[in-house]
């Protein structure tokens, strides 16, 4: 066989049935071995909507995604997929095409140094020289991008290696090193639990960590034995069990009060796979500033980059979780967190007829049906869909985290849709990300993907137009976007139904709508540009001291 | 204060893996003071002496190398405190 035709193999070797990807010169054997091969390819429309759908496809899946590009421009339209993927630790396989090696390093057609550009945002990525080292380098990157913290890897394979000969040599097991014995962290462990019975405040702050090592069960168990209050960050959003009633929600720049006063006051903070991301802690210095910190991740590049812990642990919060479990005397504190949340509950009675995002977000959590996969994008309304809907698993809730990367969420719920073809793929999006990766309609028209999408439209760049409100004196440089397009019609020119409502009355009867269509559908939702996010920490300021608009209070 | 540390470092034998140390280096605040390469005797790695400048803690920097897929092993040598500017 070719190399290209090995590629191939190697996907069917790692249980790779779907990849999303663009063809093009320096990849053509590869998309020549992919035709009528078990691999499904869905042709995207632009490579940088392939890189999140494999992102998404990963995400609500939990497996590898896998991308295809071919050289130069191919390439590097996969880079900001890549620096998503790796700031929040998606596992994805890209496979870019290069140009013969005969040619490389001349400056040839649709030559770039890929390997360099991806270097910084990828776990690592290979350059194959040799056919005969193609297989054990897909092998190593597959392997790479689901170890330990997982991530992107690339491997950029030059067009003469894809047309070279080789033999394809089935992957022989060897036997897998054993976990750590939990006996060496016997030290940190009694340690923690110590602090933990000591504590009288303590505050679990959870992250996507905990369940990317598939720890939910012992999370859940930790929180009901301890009786612990708990956080989560953007990405765990789901981590917790909907009926803990001493869970307070997100924490951070637009996290609830509860979640946000209640950390401040913590004297031990549990950090889970966390990481204490500048949205999240505010001004460091003043981040729960009486806490003693337990930390267990699974990078040793996380511990103490940020925080001093008084314990760190580097393992497995499966197996960690259940030992460091010792029930401690948090009543006074439980009573007081659960103050908290009834305080400073949501407020959706908004004044008006015009539509409330939030209340028509929590609407559509409560009607959409179960294990619905929600994917959104990054703004205004991404900040509202992380505080107004409920996920019953992180899986459910995509958002771009550390990259906040704008046009992540079309191709992530096309992604999550291909993965999960029994499961309701919701997208929410507003009117500007969602012009960011718009060409993606294509995809789901030609795959007639059943993907539900709601554009939360304020005419306005609303995240950056608050913050220039707020902090630059009103001066609105660049973020009117009232000659937006007609979206309904935009949809239309897919073979997309929809509907455009501006009422508040309106909603449920769309909302119902949308879900009973039995393909793809658009619903563009008129919101009042006025409407911002909040509470809202700001910038060097410490968690506790919140804007807020409108008090919050029980629902 | 700014410190300075020497940092010994075994990688693959490949130019990405020198590409790799300077980026980090540089991306993670560390000032480049020295550069020494060489081959190991038996050509199976590079032997890579690294001198950086920083008034952060050097642990941020070893711990971001030792996660780089080339680096095979790596050894914090010294690290002299004094006036040195980043």
């Amino acid at each position: 066989m070719t190399g290209a035709e090995l590629v191939v193999k190697l996907l069917t070797e790692h249980g790779v049935h779907s990849v999303f990807g663009y063809p093009g010169g320096a990849i053509m054997p590869i998309y020549d071995a992919l035709y009528q091969s078990p691999v499904k390819h869905y042709l995207c429309r632009h490579e940088q909507g392939g890189g999140f759908s494999a992102i998404g496809y990963a995400r609500a899946s939990g497996q590898t995604g896998v991308c295809l590009a071919t050289s130069g421009p191919g390439a590097t339209n996969l880079i900001t997929a890549l620096a998503d993927a790796l700031l929040d630790s998606v596992p994805v396989v890209a496979i870019t095409g290069q140009v013969s090696q005969a040619v490389a390093g001349t400056d040839a057609f649709q030559e770039v140094d890929v390997l360099g550009l991806s270097l910084t945002c990828t776990k690592h990525s290979f350059y194959v020289r040799d056919v005969a080292d193609l297989a054990d380098t897909l092998r190593e990157a597959f392997a790479l991008a689901q170890s330990g913290r997982p991530g992107p890897v690339l491997v950029d394979i030059p067009k003469d290696v894809q047309l070279a000969p080789v033999d394809y040599q089935p992957l022989h097991l060897t036997a897998t090193s054993a976990a750590p014995e939990l006996s060496q962290f016997a030290e940190k462990i009694a340690a923690a639990r110590t602090l933990l019975q000591q504590a009288k405040k303590p505050m679990a702050y959870i992250g996507g960590g905990v369940h990317m090592a598939d720890a939910l069960p012992e999370l859940n168990a930790f929180l009901t034995a301890t009786g612990m209050p708990s956080v989560t960050t953007l990405k765990a959003m789901g981590s917790v069990e909907k009926t803990n009633p001493l869970y307070l929600g997100m924490l951070g720049m637009h996290g609830t009060q509860a979640a946000n006063l209640a950390v401040q006051q913590t004297d031990l903070l549990v950090c889970l796979g966390a990481r204490f991301d500048d949205r999240v802690t505010g001004n460091l210095k003043k981040f729960a500033p009486e806490a003693k910190v337990i930390h267990i991740d699974i990078d040793p590049a996380e511990i103490n980059k940020l925080r001093f812990a008084e314990v760190a642990m580097l393992g497995d919060l499966k197996a960690l979780l259940p030992a460091m479990t010792v029930a401690g005397d948090y009543s006074a504190w439980k009573t007081h967190c659960a103050t908290l949340k009834q305080q400073h509950g949501w407020r959706y009675d908004h004044p008006g007829e015009r539509i409330y995002a939030p209340l028509l977000l929590k609407q559509l959590s409560e009607r959409m049906p179960d294990n619905s996969v929600v994917s959104c994008d990054v703004g205004q309304h991404q900040m509202w869909v992380a505080q107004h809907m409920r996920f019953n698993s992180p899986r459910n809730h995509l958002s771009s985290g550390g990259l906040g990367t704008m046009g992540f969420g079309l191709p992530a719920a096309i992604g999550a849709k291909i993965s999960r073809p029994q499961d309701t793929s919701v997208l929410v999006t507003g009117d500007g990300s969602f012009m960011m990766n718009v060409q993606e309609l294509a995809t789901i028209k030609r795959f007639r993907l059943p993907v539900k999408i709601i554009v939360i439209d304020n005419q306005r760049l609303g995240m950056v137009k608050q913050w220039q409100q707020l902090f630059f004196a009103g001066r609105y440089s660049e973020t009117d976007l009232s000659d937006n397009p007609d979206f309904v019609s935009l949809a239309a020119a897919f073979a997309i139904p929809g509907h455009s409502i501006s009422h508040k009355d309106e909603v449920e009867s769309a909302l119902d709508a949308m879900f009973s269509w039995p393909g793809p559908y658009l619903l563009h939702v008129r919101i009042d540009e006025t409407d911002n996010v909040w509470p809202l920490v700001p910038p060097g300021a410490a968690n506790h001291d919140m804007m807020t608009d409108l008090p919050q209070w029980e629902e | 204060m700014s410190a300075q540390h020497t940092l010994t470092i075994q990688t693959r034998h490949e130019a990405v893996a020198v590409e790799r140390l300077l980026q980090v280096t540089r991306y993670r605040g560390f000032t480049l003071a020295g550069l020494e390469l060489k081959p190991l005797a038996d050509v199976s790695g590079l032997l890579i002496t690294l001198s950086v400048v920083s008034d952060k803690p050097i642990s941020l920097l070893v711990n971001q190398l030792n996660k780089l897929y080339d680096v095979l092993n790596l050894e914090l040598h010294q690290a002299e405190a004094g006036a040195l500017r980043a």
